[in-house]
């Protein structure tokens, strides 16, 4: 069974909700990043985004894009975020989003990319510049029992698009909170209670939310309407204020995850 | 409607601007079907741009290179180019979709003050991205963006030039889409833009192609222009692309040379890939990463190219050729000298390539060159090159 669905099977038998952070690959570098992954998995991270680092991350607000920038400037690469992968799943099973860009794929090869992933357990792909209506070069490639999950994104203005959006989904319904890019420090759409029980009701897989999250205190008064959140440039922040230290970053988890399901 | 151009165009954008794109297509169908809209559209090209401009016979050019050669002077329009034909239709469907705010992205500024030019004529809060590299070269532009009443803001992130304006622009688009227009500049983004900047530069080829009949009795042998995202060349194009014998040539900027890597000819390489809510050719390095372009033209600047400028090169039905800045910066000495006109640098690579492939044709044989804009807002670049090359002005 795909890693993130039988991740969601087991919390919600639990009646927990599921906490996911995004980080950006490569930083602070190929062998920080691997070690902050196994500790995310000790400290309780149930779902880990891993951000492959693209020159143009225009869903992304400012944080990303400079964690994104930094990372490219460091090396890093697809590849070389395959070959982390592969080494870490011989001691990880944390289940892995990739979240990036279409080009990245279409650079690498639409199938190779879909083989690669099967092959070394990357378990559902994020991909903000591809919408439902452009996904089927992609979705060729991805029956297999094997083969990463697509994550399909809901906004506030989806609408009547919704039931498009959801039919055949898998793994988790993404949310984004509000208009525009990751984490914005305006707050959330001003109707996101009403969109997020929308989403919910219509969908038979779990509802996740995400976009300018920094603390489970943000996600109190629309918890009862979703699964789970997802925090994303608060996180990479967190980190890099930290200086990447280990236990501060693990600490943050454990409170969030003890709030989340309080 | 098909959003593509053979396999390139579509809409590579974030799932909330879907509904946004929808309604902007809903509308700009319904406009292009009111005669009243074209009416308002006619009005302002008349009176306010200053159409139509003349197809002008470069008598001196033609002694020198053989056949006869036309230079549609889109340089004469209010703000000195075509980009003010794409402005005025794009407002025009901005206050006619109750838009309140108008954005854009601008390299050089040239997108920029038209907009800002159009925002003020029909009282439009607008606010222009421009990255911080250009906003240093081009002070000018962005005095007069300012003095227009528009709010030049600056992108600071990746490059710092027209990519990551464009970048900006986007996700300020997928913010505050509820009251706001995006005016895009070139025949790029996300379906239905490609189609909308078509759709008011083809006045360029509209009334060439009158011209040139009143004047010749015949259509011309060969049409030119040069090709950043695309713009006035898919404007030029427009009404002879079903005119089989009428050969279509588009020119990129070479830069310093497509095989020194810096250059801006997305097509000379060839390699698909997705960028501004487009799939089309695409400057990139190993890895899929976007590759700056390179050019002394700051309109040819760009790493892409517009998704039907990719379709017409695939289907063969438009040749693309490049100049290097060396070689537009020859030709645009030249058209001073003998016809009395300063063009743009951009239009300078239409030129150049003109003279080249004049020489391989016959006396009667007739070509129209787009003369997209003028040149004024270059002296500070031209300068800066001749100080380097002295001999240039010799020549």
């Amino acid at each position: 069974m795909n890693r993130i669905e039988a991740k969601l099977a087991e919390l919600k038998s639990k009646k927990e909700k599921a906490f996911i952070t995004y980080m950006t690959a490569g930083l602070p570098d190929m062998e920080g990043c691997q070690k902050i992954i196994k500790a995310q998995e000790e400290a309780g991270t149930d779902i880990l985004e891993l951000g492959i680092p693209f020159s143009d991350p225009v869903a992304d607000g400012p944080v990303i894009q400079d964690a994104s920038y930094r990372s490219i400037l460091k090396g890093t690469n697809l590849t070389k975020v395959f070959d982390m992968v592969k080494e870490l799943r011989n001691s990880c099973e944390i289940p892995i989003v990739f979240m990036m860009y279409y080009n990245t794929i279409l650079h690498y090869g639409v199938e190779k990319f879909v083989n690669t992933c099967s092959e070394i357990g990357i378990d559902g792909l994020i991909i903000p510049d591809l919408p439902f209506e452009e996904q089927g070069e992609l979705k060729q490639y991805l029956g297999d029992e094997k083969s990463p999950v697509l994550i399909q994104l809901v906004s506030p203005v989806s609408k009547e698009r919704v039931p498009m959006l959801l039919k055949d989904a898998r793994g988790f319904v993404y949310c984004v909170s509000s208009m525009g890019v990751t984490g914005q420090a305006s707050g959330f759409h001003k109707n996101v209670e009403n969109y997020l029980a929308e989403v919910k009701n219509q969908s038979d897989i779990p509802v996740m939310m995400g976009f300018g999250i920094k603390t489970a205190k943000d996600v109190e008064n629309v918890k009862h309407t979703i699964d789970g959140c997802i925090v994303g440039s608060h996180f990479i922040q967190l980190m890099e204020d930290a200086e990447y230290n280990i236990e501060k970053i693990k600490n943050y988890i454990i409170e969030f995850k003890k709030q989340l399901n309080e | 409607m098909s959003k593509y151009y053979g396999e390139f165009g579509g809409q590579y954008v974030a799932e909330s601007l879907m509904n946004t794109l929808e309604e902007l297509d809903k509308a700009f169908e319904e406009a292009i079907q009111d005669p009243e809209f074209w009416k308002e559209f006619d009005y302002y090209m008349k009176e306010y741009v200053g159409r139509e401009t003349p197809l002008y016979f470069a008598s001196r050019l033609t002694e020198k290179y053989g056949p006869k050669i036309y230079l549609k002077r889109e340089d004469l329009n209010h703000t000195g180019a075509h980009k003010i034909n794409n402005v005025i239709g794009q407002i025009l469907l901005a206050k006619r979709m109750g838009k309140k705010k108008v954005i854009a992205e601008t390299g050089a500024g040239q997108h920029g003050v038209a907009t800002a030019t159009g925002a003020a004529l029909f009282d439009l809060e607008c606010k222009v991205y421009m990255g911080e590299e250009d906003i240093s070269r081009q002070a000018l532009n962005v005095l007069r963006m300012e003095m227009l009443g528009s709010r030049v803001l600056s992108v600071s992130s990746g490059s710092k030039t027209l990519k990551d304006a464009t970048n900006e622009a986007i996700r300020t688009w997928a913010k505050e889409a509820e009251d706001t227009f995006y005016v895009i500049g070139s025949a790029v983004g996300p379906y239905p833009y490609p189609k909308i900047v078509k759709t008011f530069q083809s006045i360029i080829s509209k009334e060439s192609k009158k011209q040139i009949l009143e004047k010749e009795g015949r259509l011309p042998d060969s049409v030119m222009a040069c090709v950043g995202g695309g713009s006035n060349s898919i404007g030029m194009f427009a009404e002879f692309i079903e005119d089989k014998d009428v050969e279509l040539v588009g020119v990129e900027a070479a830069g310093l040379g497509i095989e020194t890597g810096k250059h801006a000819s997305a097509m000379a390489l060839g390699i698909p890939g997705t960028l501004h809510g487009m799939r089309s050719y695409l400057l990139q390095d190993e890895d899929g990463n976007v590759e700056l372009a390179h050019s002394i033209s700051a309109g040819l600047d760009y790493p892409g190219v517009g998704p039907e400028h990719a379709y017409l090169r695939d289907s063969g039905r438009a040749r693309y050729v490049s100049i290097t800045d060396d070689e537009a910066m020859e030709a645009l000495l030249e058209l001073c000298k003998l016809e009395g006109i300063i063009p743009a640098i951009e239009s300078a690579h239409a030129l150049a390539h003109c003279f080249k492939q004049a020489k391989e044709m016959k006396k009667d044989q007739i070509i129209v060159v787009c003369l997209s804009g003028r040149g004024d807002k270059d002296c500070h670049t031209i300068q800066e090159y001749l100080t380097g090359n002295k001999e240039a002005l010799n020549k």
